[in-house]
C-alpha cells in the first residue's frame, strides 16, 4: 500500500513547519495491520502546489492559516479539477478567534483544523481522513476491475454476433420474396433462431428455435444447430433425421436445465405438400385463403430433454392451398408485457391475423407494430416470420446445394450403375436418398441433373414404400382428414413393417453430345392395378412431377417395376419411343 | 432482467402434513429470478421426502427458465435414486395459463400434473 501523501500550503515558514510537525508525529495504523508515516511537502502558494500536483498526487490538501486566508475561491477550484474523479479532502486551519465567525472562504474547503492546534483533535481527523481515502481508492479499483470485465463482456458479444451472424450466411431467408422475418438485434444472443435452405430435391425447410435460459450460454447451443441444419439438409435427408440428430447432439452438449424449443417445417412447393413439427415452441398459425386460421400446436417435447423421441408421430402433414401463408413466431411475442405488466398474448395475435383480409400481407407488419406498442419501452426480443406457402418463387429451379459453384457442371459424367436393394429394417427407419444422391452427387458434372434426380428419385422411392410395400391406398388422400390420416397410417405401418423390399438402380450412359440416366425402381408389393381411381386433389400428384423431369417413364400394370428416364444434351442419341412408353393412366404415387 | 425486487418470499417449502412430500410453492413469476430459491427449496432436506409436490397455485406465469428449474429437479430426483430411493416429482394447481405454457412444451409427458 502506497504512503499517505499531504500537501501542505502554507506561505508563512514557521506555521508549515508546525503543520508538518503534527503530520510526521501522527502514526497511523491501516486496515491491513500496518503502520506507515504520511510524506508531506510543502509549498508556499496554489501556483506551486499546482506545479507539483500531478506528480506528488496527494490524498489531502492543508492551507495553513495564512494561506487559507489568501487563496482565491479560483485557485482552489483549479485545484480541485487536478484530482480527477477520486475526492482529495481540503482542509483548512483557522484561528480559534475565527470559530464562529462568519468567515466566507470557509465555502471551499471540506472541513477546518484549529489552531492552537489540539494534537489528539488533529490525529482524529486524519485517521478519519485517511480511512475514507483508503475506501475511496478501493472502490476506484474495484471500478476499475468492472470496466476491464465489461469491455471483455462487450468484446465477446461482439465476436460472438459475428460468429452467429455467419451462421446465417448459408440461409436462403433472402433469396425469395415468399419469406419475411424480423428478428429482432438482440435474438441472437438472447437465443432465438431462424434457418432455411433448400433440400437437393428443391423443397424448403425452415426452422424457428428458441434456446431455454439466458445468454450467452443459451445461444452457444444455436452452433451445433445450425452446423446440422445445414449439412443434413442439403444433402437430402429427411426432417425426422435432422431433428434426431439435432436431439441427440443437444441432449449431449446442453446443461440439464437448458432445452430448445424448435419448430421445422417442410414445404415440397410442387407437391404442395408442408410438413411440420413444433417441440414446445408457441403454435404457428396456418392462414388459410379462406380466413380460417388453423394454428399448429406443439406435439412434442423440446429438443435436448429426453435422449429418446417420438419425432415421426408429432409431424403433422398438411395440404396447402392456393393463397396459404404461415406465420411463426417465438414466445418473445407471447410474453411482451406493457407497462401494466400485461402479456401481448396469443389472442391479440390471432385477432390482428383474423383482421388482415385474405390476399394482402399487412398482418406482418401490423403484428410488428402492434407487439412494439404494447411493450412500450421495454422492447424486448422477438421473432416472427411469415411464409406465403403457395409464392411462385419456391417452385423456381435449379438450387443445386450440394455444388454451387457448379465447377462440376462441365465434366465427365461417364458409364457407370449402381444398385441398391433394402430390405425391411432399412425401410423401417433408413432414409436411403441421401446416401444414394451423396455418392451420385460426387460424380463430376453431377449438377446437370442433380434436382431432376433427387425429385425423381424421391417420387419413384416414396412409391415403392408406400403403395407398394407398405400398400397405403392414395385414395385415402381424397380428403382434407384423410390427407392427415394417410400420413399417420403411414407412419404406423412403416414401424411395424416386418416383411419387405425396394430395390433401386442408377444407370448412366453418356456420348459426347448428351447422356442419359436410367432409374429403375422395384418393390415386393403386388404391383400396378390395372385400373386406377381418377385423381383427387389430393393425390396423384407424383406422375406429373415424375414427368416433368423425366424424358420418359415406363411402367405396366401387374408389375412393381418403374423405369424413368432423365436426359441431357441429346439423351442417349436415339430417337426416344420404344413402345412400352405409357402415359396414363398415371402412377400411383 | 429484474434483479431489484426480494425473492425471498416468493418459494416456500413445507413438510406435508403425511410427512411423505415436500411441499413446495412459488408465488407469482416463476422465472430465472427464482432459480437460486427454488434449488434452496429442495437440495438437502432430511430426511428425503418421497415426492417433491410443486404447488403452482399462486404461480401467476412460468417461463422456460423455470421449465428448466423443473427439469433440475426430475434431475436431482435421479441423482437421488443412485443412492437409494428415488423421489417423484408431481405438479399440482396450475391455473389455466401456466398448464397451457406446461402442455405446449409437452412437458405433462415428463412430469406428472395433478
Amino acid at each position: 500500500m502506497s504512503a499517505f501523501q499531504v500537501l501542505i500550503v502554507e506561505s508563512d515558514a514557521r506555521e508549515g513547519a508546525a503543520l508538518r510537525q503534527i503530520i510526521h508525529n501522527w502514526q497511523y495504523t491501516s486496515a491491513s495491520g500496518s503502520a506507515l508515516p504520511a510524506s508531506v511537502q510543502l509549498v508556499p502558494g496554489s501556483i506551486e502546489a499546482l506545479e507539483i500536483y500531478e506528480e506528488f498526487a496527494p490524498n489531502l490538501l492543508i492551507f495553513g492559516p495564512r494561506a487559507a486566508r489568501n487563496t482565491s475561491s479560483d485557485e482552489i477550484r483549479q485545484l480541485r479539477q487536478c484530482t480527477g474523479i477520486e475526492p482529495v479532502p481540503i482542509l483548512f486551519v483557522l484561528e480559534e478567534s475565527d470559530v464562529g465567525a462568519e468567515v466566507t472562504f470557509l465555502q471551499d474547503c471540506d472541513d477546518i483544523l484549529t489552531k492552537p492546534y489540539s494534537p489528539a483533535l488533529v490525529e482524529l481527523k486524519l485517521a478519519s481522513i485517511r480511512r475514507f481515502c483508503e475506501f475511496s481508492r478501493s472502490l476506484m479499483a474495484q471500478r476499475d476491475r468492472l470496466r476491464r470485465h465489461h469491455a471483455d463482456f462487450l468484446q465477446e458479444q461482439a465476436n460472438a454476433r459475428e460468429i452467429f451472424g455467419n451462421l446465417g450466411n448459408e440461409s436462403c431467408l433472402d433469396d425469395t420474396p415468399a419469406i419475411r422475418y424480423h428478428l429482432s438485434p438482440r435474438a441472437v444472443l438472447n437465443g432465438d433462431l431462424l434457418a432455411a435452405t433448400h433440400a437437393p430435391d428443391g423443397k424448403l425447410v425452415l426452422m424457428l428455435g428458441d434456446f431455454a435460459g439466458h445468454g450467452l450460454a443459451a445461444a452457444v447451443g444455436a452452433v451445433p444447430l445450425t452446423s446440422i441444419f445445414y449439412s443434413m439438409v442439403p444433402r437430402g435427408f429427411s426432417m425426422a433425421r435432422v431433428l434426431r440428430e439435432i436431439n441427440r447432439k443437444l441432449y449431449g452438449i446442453l446443461p440439464r436445465q437448458m432445452f430448445c424449443c424448435l419448430v421445422m417445417l417442410e414445404l415440397d412447393p410442387r407437391r404442395q405438400h408442408l410438413r411440420i413439427l413444433n417441440a414446445g415452441m408457441p403454435s404457428p398459425c396456418l392462414k388459410r385463403q379462406s380466413g380460417e386460421l388453423h394454428l399448429l400446436e406443439s406435439r412434442h417435447l423440446p429438443f435436448g430433454v429426453l435422449s429418446s423421441d417420438q419425432i415421426d408421430a408429432a409431424v403433422v402433414n398438411l395440404r396447402v392451398l392456393p393463397g396459404d401463408r404461415l406465420y411463426l413466431w417465438s414466445d418473445g411475442i407471447h410474453e411482451a408485457r406493457n407497462s401494466k405488466g400485461e402479456h401481448f398474448g396469443e389472442s391479440r395475435l390471432l385477432q390482428l391475423l383474423q383482421a388482415d383480409g385474405g390476399n394482402g400481407s399487412q398482418a406482418f407488419d401490423q403484428i410488428l407494430v402492434a407487439v412494439n406498442a404494447h411493450a412500450a419501452e421495454q422492447h424486448d426480443d422477438l421473432s416472427l416470420v411469415e411464409l406465403d406457402l403457395t409464392d411462385a418463387s419456391l417452385r423456381r429451379r435449379g438450387y443445386s446445394a450440394m455444388d454451387p459453384s457448379g465447377d462440376r457442371r462441365g465434366g465427365r459424367v461417364g458409364q457407370w450403375s449402381l444398385n441398391f436393394r433394402l430390405s425391411q429394417e432399412e425401410l423401417r427407419a433408413a432414409d436411403p436418398l441421401p446416401h444414394l444422391l451423396s455418392v451420385v452427387g460426387q460424380m463430376p458434372g453431377a449438377a446437370r441433373f442433380q434436382e431432376d434426380l433427387a425429385i425423381a428419385l424421391g417420387e419413384l422411392f416414396r412409391n415403392a414404400l408406400e403403395h407398394g410395400v407398405l400398400e397405403l391406398d392414395s385414395s385415402i388422400k381424397s380428403t382434407d382428414d384423410g390427407f392427415i390420416r394417410y400420413y399417420d397410417l403411414l407412419a404406423e405401418r412403416r414401424s411395424r413393417l416386418s416383411d419387405g423390399w425396394v430395390s433401386i438402380s442408377v444407370h448412366c450412359s453418356e456420348h459426347k453430345t448428351g447422356g442419359l440416366l436410367t432409374l429403375t425402381v422395384e418393390d415386393s408389393g403386388t404391383g400396378f392395378p390395372e385400373v386406377r381411381a381418377p385423381r383427387g386433389i389430393y393425390s396423384g400428384r407424383g406422375l406429373d412431377l415424375l414427368q416433368t423431369v423425366c424424358r420418359q417413364v415406363h411402367y405396366a400394370p401387374g408389375s412393381s417395376r418403374v423405369e424413368a428416364e432423365i436426359a441431357w444434351g441429346d439423351g442417349d442419341g436415339s430417337a426416344s419411343d420404344d413402345g412400352k412408353t405409357m402415359q396414363s393412366p398415371s402412377v400411383p404415387v | 432482467m429484474v434483479v431489484s425486487e426480494r425473492f425471498e418470499n416468493r418459494v416456500t417449502s413445507e413438510v406435508s402434513d403425511s410427512g411423505e412430500a415436500l411441499v413446495i410453492r412459488v408465488v407469482g413469476n416463476f422465472d430465472f429470478n427464482l432459480h437460486r430459491e427454488f434449488q434452496r427449496a429442495y437440495r438437502n432436506v432430511a430426511p428425503p421426502p418421497k415426492v417433491f409436490l410443486v404447488d403452482l397455485s399462486a404461480t401467476d406465469h412460468l417461463d422456460s427458465a423455470a421449465l428448466g428449474m423443473l427439469l433440475l429437479l426430475r434431475d436431482y430426483c435421479v441423482e437421488m435414486g443412485r443412492e437409494g430411493f428415488q423421489p417423484r416429482v408431481e405438479l399440482m394447481n396450475a391455473n389455466a395459463h401456466v398448464s397451457h405454457i406446461l402442455s405446449v412444451s409437452n412437458f405433462d409427458r415428463i412430469f406428472s400434473i395433478r
